[in-house]
């Protein structure tokens, strides 16, 4: 079995979608990660915020945290897709590799898992 | 006559409230080194231990990246606060 590493991405999602858009938005990621071979521990919906600085033009971003467990060779895919796709206007991938980060990964995912019930 | 230590001792903040790891989404803990233009405040002015402030340093920059903290603030155009929320 191969190893599963853990993961943290997060992405901006442009704040010109409609609620719906964005919600699909949201789902079409997860299901890249998942459908990578990832496998999706929490997520945290941080929400519509102003940019400290403007990023195409726009002001406001819509933020949302995936923490989930992944090959390390799927996340070269997920990349290609989202500089594909154009509602996604920033990405950024965290590897959480030694045993006080991956604590810290376990305390954050829990909070965020709290958070969404 | 050597020179007269006229501030007190300085102590890792970091250390002091027991954060083994900082995350770059929680900005409130990056604020504490850095300075009002949005600057990565150095360690001999923060007092800062080097374990933290390497910590810091790659969780501001990725904060930057993310948008969630300026690289620099410019005076010339206050129109809203910096860190707004």
């Amino acid at each position: 079995m191969s190893k599963l590493k853990h993961y943290e991405t997060m992405f901006i999602v442009k704040p010109t979608l409609t609620e719906e858009e964005t919600a699909a938005q949201i789902e079409a990621v997860k299901a890249l990660i998942t459908k990578n071979g990832g496998e999706i521990v929490a997520c945290d919906d941080m929400g519509s915020r102003n940019l400290a600085y403007e990023i195409q033009k726009h002001k406001r971003g819509y933020y949302f945290v995936v923490y989930f467990k992944g090959e390390p060779t799927s996340l070269k895919e997920i990349e290609r897709n989202y500089r594909i796709n154009e509602n996604i206007i920033r990405f950024i991938f965290i590897k959480y590799e030694n045993k006080k980060e991956i604590a810290a990964w376990t305390k954050m995912s829990d909070e965020a898992a709290k958070k969404a019930n | 006559m050597a020179e007269r230590r006229k501030y007190g001792k300085k102590f890792c903040k970091y250390t002091e409230m027991k954060v083994d790891f900082i995350d770059y989404k929680n900005t409130d803990l990056l604020k504490i080194s850095m300075s009002e233009r949005g600057k990565i405040m150095p360690r001999r002015l923060t007092g800062n231990s080097k374990n933290s402030q390497e910590m810091v340093e790659k969780a501001i920059k990725r904060a930057r990246h993310m948008a969630l903290v300026p690289y620099i603030v410019n005076t010339q155009d206050v129109t809203d606060a910096a860190y707004a929320k």
